[in-house]
């Protein structure tokens, strides 16, 4: 019992920094219809970020997202002016997108590549091997829970950021005006929003997400250049049992896939981890394509 | 005193060809009109491009002495001129009261946002009652006040209402007719597009007839119900007979 209850708590963990990840992602889906293949990719950028600061600076990973959230927003402030405005008119706008975004993806990891090689890099602050250790409560005598620091703080952190997103889209002017292009982009223009802009600031804000998860990555996970093509698949599998644009269904999807990975580890093995985040994205096509929240779109 | 001036605008989707073929058309103060004419005659269109939502390919929009012909949609709002759409455009998983308040969007003021919201919900008392329930939720006759009401917010000078009783039941459109009524007694500046044709025309001060993108016929609304060739083609009449064909 006590084994099961240490492999949920680490899988909670886990998921709720997927949660982090998986919400840039809808975001951008759920506002501007664009299906985001360089998210990923920023996240691995966001990483490399934080993980110089810390290396050469000194600077602790959960620290940077204080900077790195901000140069992330005005980054994808920017590519979306520079790059998705142009097709923003297009009939197949969002068959366009996955083609931008594989190509900026590509652009990235080609870029990463360059500067910082292809070796694997994690930061090392001194919470990252270190736990706490639970015992007593209702445990058997002798048995003991372990939390580890590092993935703690990632998921402390990942939900205030993401109770810091909900109350701003839900009580900020600029939160009703992104839910509303969200639900009805027609009837957000009709009452006065300017989705353009709307629009870029989303986007803004998914690649401050992107950049916030990047920070937590870069001392919880081995990363590379090429490592977001596994992530992204990951991430795409979390929105997708969500139900693509929905907030809600990417933050539950992330900790039902974190808690489901955790013991298929621990049962199978880690080789399989991977596995249940595939799995799960082909059973929920076949049975429920629209994910657990997301609306069937008339064909 | 017109208020919109609508001169030799032509208009259409894309790269297709044009819906509005050079229409002009000019808007008093105060008064209602009430557009009718078969499908495809740019009813709607004419709508959205005073809207902002569609820019002329020529021509021009005027309302109060300023152009609104290439004017984004928040731009022509601000300056009064309010659009609800046929098929209400509401944010189906805003509750009632956050789908007012987006109405309001343009507003900063939030005493003022509160003071209309209880102004609407006079008028509507239904969504009142409704305040917290999704929009997404309910009825078609709620769903068209709720757009009716999200426009109000605004306070416009001139409101634009594309086909208000569309899909409702009998009963339905004329609580709909009715609340039309309680706006132009509140001195609002009303264009309709209406289904009914004859209700529509009963309703308005004015009547303008659109055909093949641009005006056949205006005047008067009884003028145009009993003109014969308006009862001909497009009120389904024999002209003189008063009955259906």
């Amino acid at each position: 019992m006590t084994n099961v209850i240490q492999v949920a708590i680490l899988g909670l963990l886990l998921g709720g920094v997927y949660a982090l990840m998986a919400a840039g992602l809808t975001l951008a889906f759920g506002v501007m219809r664009i299906v985001n293949l360089a998210h990923a990719a920023f996240i691995i950028a966001s990483a490399y970020i934080s993980f110089f600061a810390f290396d050469k600076l000194g600077i602790d990973p959960l620290l940077s997202v204080v900077f790195v959230m901000p140069i992330m927003f005005f980054f994808g402030i920017a590519v979306y002016q520079a790059l998705f405005r142009r097709i923003e008119g297009s009939a197949k706008f969002g068959e366009m997108t996955v083609l931008l975004t594989f190509g900026i993806a590509i652009m990235v990891e080609g870029l990463l590549g360059f500067v910082f090689t292809g070796i694997y890099r994690k930061a090392q602050p001194g919470y990252a091997n270190e736990s706490f250790i639970v015992d007593g409560l209702f445990l058997p005598e002798g048995d003991i829970l372990f939390i580890p620091k590092g993935q703690f703080f990632a998921s402390l952190l990942s939900i205030v950021l993401l109770v810091g997103l909900w109350a701003f889209l839900r009580y900020s002017q600029t939160g009703y005006a992104i839910r509303a292009t969200t639900q009805n982009r027609a009837a957000a223009e009709i009452v006065g929003v300017n989705v353009r802009r709307v629009s870029a600031i989303s986007f803004g804000l998914s690649t401050a997400l992107a950049g916030a998860s990047g920070a937590l990555m870069s001392y919880l996970f081995p990363f590379f250049p090429f490592r977001h093509w596994q992530w992204v698949a990951v991430l795409l599998a979390l929105v997708v049992l969500g139900g693509m644009g929905s907030m809600k269904g990417a933050v539950i999807g992330a900790l039902v896939l974190g808690v489901a990975s955790s013991f298929v580890v621990d049962q199978i093995g880690p080789t399989w981890g991977p596995m249940t985040f595939y799995l799960a994205l082909f059973l929920i096509l076949l049975i429920r394509p629209q994910g657990l929240f997301g609306k069937e779109v008339p064909v | 005193m017109a208020i919109l001036e609508i001169t030799d605008v032509s208009a259409g989707y894309g790269a297709g060809p044009d819906i509005l073929q050079g229409l002009s058309l000019e808007v008093e103060e105060a008064q209602s009109y009430c557009i009718i004419g078969p499908n495809g005659a740019g009813k709607s269109t004419l709508l959205k491009v005073i809207a902002g939502l569609l820019h002329p390919r020529s021509g021009d929009v005027v309302f109060r002495g300023e152009s609104l012909a290439h004017r984004r949609p928040d731009q022509v709002l601000a300056t009064g001129v309010c659009f609800v759409p046929q098929d209400q455009a509401l944010f189906p998983e805003m509750s009632v009261r956050e789908n007012l308040i987006m109405g309001a969007y343009l507003l900063k003021d939030r005493a003022l946002i509160k003071e209309r919201l209880a102004r609407v919900y006079e008028m509507f008392p239904i969504l009142a009652e409704r305040a917290g329930q999704d929009a997404g939720k309910m009825s078609g006759g709620q769903q068209q006040m709720l757009a009716m009401g999200r426009a109000l917010m605004i306070d416009p000078i001139l409101l634009m209402l594309d086909e208000p009783t569309l899909g409702l039941a009998p009963q339905i459109a004329q609580q709909i007719f009715s609340q039309v009524e309680q706006l132009k007694s509140m001195g609002l500046t009303v264009v309709i597009i209406e289904q009914n044709a004859q209700r529509g025309l009963e309703l308005a001060d004015w009547g303008v007839v659109l055909d093949l993108g641009i005006v056949r016929f205006e005047g008067p609304s009884e003028g145009i119900l009993g003109d014969p060739r308006v009862r001909e083609l497009y009120l389904g009449k024999a002209a003189g007979s008063g009955e259906k064909k």
